[in-house]
């Protein structure tokens, strides 16, 4: 079930609500529980009884990983535990992506298992690791309380699209929270200004890349226009997801971390996954990039990890190898920044800012293509290959008439509307006018998105295939 | 207004907005029929455990509750506003609406298309028609074409559409009629022309067929019902109801039409599809796929076997002044290949007469 969808918004979250704030405290983790199961139910039913095993097993082996703390054992059931999520990844997200390339190389026909992709198996397989692994390091105790490890991991705001809660960070909420209407109303605030990037600007920016794709009139600037359109797209639908999972979080009392941080203002790739999907950023760097050994090793080492690291999140993406090389083209970017590259760019801000724009907007080329060849063919008429126009009538038209959601989102993908409203709220005057308006914008936003959703079944999320 | 107060406004407009919806819809009773759309509205889908495991039911759910979901036209009205003036998009679901006048982006020139419907014409060609027939072609175009390049929108290249589809044909002779049209021929709700601006053209057809129009005591009458087109529903947007006109006289009312796809005899004009969903099936009862019409008053024996779309509708009973018997073909609704079962062609003039919709679109031709 999309947040961004009539059934959730109008069913699922009112009866939701209801529930939670009828029960009693002790109860509360429960209803998340269940509601949680219903949720992903309501979009796999078959894949329940998949997650609700991969969660036992994380139970009994977090338990069995604390009781023989010290003692070799520990260590062979945080493998076992490991090993069964991976397990089920493999099996799940790349059994047929091994067998397709197998098959390939060996040129034998083995039969493609055909498997439907379990929804964020990416996201709750990552989290179960994490506990067990934490609990192993002595970061966190085991949870005795198979009800609240399981609100932990099928926690819907959380559970298909990220960001990727770990449990260290929510641990002592599972247990006490608070709720009051002041963390209710700025998680209603997040969760409509998610809703919003989503509906109104990601599904917008969507439509045209859509266009772009099944037109015949290609051209370079329309190469250009998809390659920005798509950048932004996939910005405003993630991080829009993120801010409506980060909103719904603080409704129900939580504090999830932050998943996105304007990472379109960055000026090295560096920094730029510093601040784009934070969550699996820090995930890959605690869990592998780290325990690898960092960079407090030879230089080779140094840079082999790195593209261990990238290797392994192009593929977290998705079992293709575009996947890969997107992974992959990171990994050289970062190790030349690292190697020369930072320094030189520090001199001159204008090759910065065309380096970081050159860097992100090939990067998703190659992340949203149907195969690598198709990659090139895009990469390619970016750059005028294959003796196309320079420009098109339909590409001209339609720069104009989604020139506006272009701009707004560009101008949203930069930190100027949160200074600026957070500006306003600082000042004596304006804060006032910030309040009576806030509540009025609230309500327009979601009967304009309501309109949107009832308008049109144009709603697909990209990060369902992960 | 403190922050603490702000707090609950927001929550409370919040809460107000999703329970309020929520509460509507469920005491809202289920519509069957979209008026503004012309179809069936989607009804609470089956429930059982083979529809829940294959997620058919939680799909079709999430349907029913958007064709369901109260005050719908009213959001999809709301949806187009806000791209139309917001967002300044220059189409909404490739609709558009300038002076008033609503009309669809059709784009780009689909050569293939164009290839399958000449390659339909000449298949029937081949098949039934010889030395004794005069073939005509003669296109429609669509409102676009006068639109699209005053208001920047994207058009097709019409004279590339007309010079591809007579090089794709054979034998026949090209009638233009397109200078005879104008934005203000055309219902501003609706896709099709209107009857009561189309004696011109009518003349022009009959006359480069060697028929002459008979219009004397040609009588204006207009229906009692207001017309939204179909782009009126498409648009969602606040758009004024029309008039449907239509001719009548001593020789069209002595028309004797007959319905072949339902084997009984019909008007030119049918008043209860008039009063029905879409009023300009009121000529020649919209989508039938063979019809005759006979002119016991025709001064010439000459017959007419018209190929037409559902422009075709609309004009079929002005051309039938000018012939004995006019046959009306839609082979987007009869296999054209048993077509020799019922007609005659012997002696026929034959006229292709199709909308630039049609053709750039014509998968539906049989």
């Amino acid at each position: 079930m999309l947040f961004s969808s009539i059934p959730f918004l109008y069913f699922f979250l009112p009866c939701v609500l209801i529930l939670y704030f009828a029960v009693p405290r002790c109860l509360k983790n429960t209803v998340l529980m269940l509601v949680s199961l219903f949720f992903y139910a309501w979009g796999e039913p078959k894949y329940v009884l998949l997650m609700a095993a991969t969660i036992g097993i994380g139970y009994v082996t977090g338990l069995l990983i604390e009781k023989f703390k010290g003692k070799a054992l520990s260590k062979v059931f945080l493998g076992l535990s490991v090993a069964v999520d991976l397990g089920f990844l493999a099996y799940f997200k790349y059994a047929d992506f091994f067998i397709e390339n197998f098959n390939a190389v060996t040129g034998l026909s083995l039969p493609l298992l055909r498997i439907a992709l379990p929804i964020g198996i990416s996201f709750y397989t990552f989290q179960i690791m994490s506990y067990s692994i934490d609990v192993y390091r002595g970061d966190v105790p085991a949870q005795k309380n198979p009800v609240n490890l399981a609100a932990y991991v099928t926690m819907f705001p959380q559970l298909i699209a990220g960001p990727i809660v770990r449990y260290a960070d929510i641990e002592k909420q599972l247990k006490h929270r608070t709720h009051s209407f002041e963390k209710a109303a700025a998680g209603i605030r997040r969760f409509v200004i998610g809703l919003a990037k989503k509906i109104l600007i990601a599904n917008t920016l969507g439509e045209l890349c859509d266009i772009f794709r099944e037109s015949d009139e290609k051209a370079v600037l329309y190469y250009w226009l998809y390659a920005v359109a798509f950048a932004l797209h996939i910005y405003f639908d993630f991080s829009g997801y993120s801010d409506m999972a980060i909103g719904l979080g603080k409704i129900f009392g939580f504090d999830f971390l932050e998943n996105f941080n304007y990472p379109f203002v960055s000026s090295t790739v560096t920094e730029f996954w510093r601040r784009w999907h934070m969550s699996l950023g820090s995930w890959f760097r605690d869990y592998v990039y780290i325990p690898l050994g960092g960079n407090r090793v030879s230089k080779g080492r140094w840079f082999f990890n790195i593209f261990v690291v990238w290797l392994l999140t192009g593929f977290w993406h998705g079992a293709a190898w575009n996947f890969i090389i997107w992974g992959l083209f990171f990994a050289v970017l970062l190790v030349l920044e690292k190697l020369f590259l930072k320094n030189f760019l520090e001199k001159t801000k204008v090759i910065k800012r065309i380096y970081i724009a050159l860097a992100v907007l090939i990067s998703f080329v190659i992340f949203n293509a149907t195969d690598m060849k198709e990659a090139f063919q895009y990469i390619g008429g970016m750059f005028g290959a294959g003796g196309i126009p320079f420009v098109s009538a339909e590409m001209l038209y339609y720069l104009k008439s989604y020139a506006l959601v272009l701009v707004l989102s560009l101008i949203g993908s930069t930190p100027v509307i949160k200074n600026t409203a957070l500006r306003l709220c600082n000042g004596e005057k304006t804060v006032k006018v910030i309040n009576v308006l806030e509540p009025v914008v609230i309500a327009a936003l979601l009967i304009v998105m309501t309109a949107y959703l009832v308008d049109g079944s144009f709603n697909p999320f990209l990060y369902f295939r992960f | 207004m403190k922050s603490k107060i702000k707090n609950i406004a927001v929550t409370v407009v919040f809460a107000v907005v999703i329970f309020g919806l929520s509460v509507s819809f469920i005491l809202k009773p289920a519509g069957e029929f979209s008026v503004s759309e012309r179809r069936a509205l989607l009804q609470f889908p089956v429930v059982n455990i083979e529809n829940i495991m294959s997620g058919k039911f939680m799909t079709d759910f999430e349907s029913y509750t958007l064709d369901q979901f109260p005050l719908r036209d009213g959001f999809r009205t709301i949806k187009a506003l806000f791209a139309a003036n917001i967002f300044r998009h220059k189409d909404n679901n490739d609709i558009y609406v300038e002076e008033g006048i609503a009309a669809q982006i059709e784009y780009p020139l689909k050569n293939s298309s164009l290839e399958n419907a000449a390659k339909k014409f000449n298949n029937i060609k081949d098949k039934y028609l010889n030395e004794s027939n005069k073939i005509y072609l003669s296109l429609i175009p669509d409102k676009n074409y006068f639109l699209a390049p005053t208001s920047g929108r994207l058009s097709l290249d019409y004279k590339a559409l007309v010079s591809r589809l007579c090089e794709n044909m054979q034998g026949e002779e090209y009638i233009d009629i397109f200078e005879l049209l104008n934005i203000n021929d055309y219902y501003k709700t609706d896709t099709h022309w209107r009857q009561e601006n189309l004696l011109d053209t009518a003349e022009k057809l009959l006359e480069e067929m060697g028929a002459s129009a008979d219009f004397d005591g040609l009588k204006e009458n207009t229906l009692d019902v207001p017309f939204h087109g179909v782009y009126y529903g498409q648009s969602a947007l606040p758009l004024d109801a029309e008039q449907i006109k239509y001719y009548t006289s001593d020789i069209i009312d002595s028309f004797e039409v007959y319905d072949y796809q339902n084997d009984k005899p019909m008007s030119v004009y049918d008043m209860e599809k008039a009063h029905g969903k879409d009023p300009y099936e009121m000529f020649l009862s919209g989508s039938i796929s063979l019809i005759t019409i006979d002119n016991p008053n025709a001064k010439t024996d000459k017959e007419l076997v018209l190929f037409r779309d559902s422009f075709g509708s609309s004009i079929a009973p002005l051309l039938a002044t000018g012939y004995s018997k006019v046959t009306v073909v839609d082979i987007r609704y009869v296999q054209s290949a048993i077509l020799g079962r019922f007609i005659n062609f012997e002696n026929a003039d034959v006229l292709f007469l199709y909308s630039t919709l049609v053709l750039n679109n014509s998968e539906t031709l049989k």
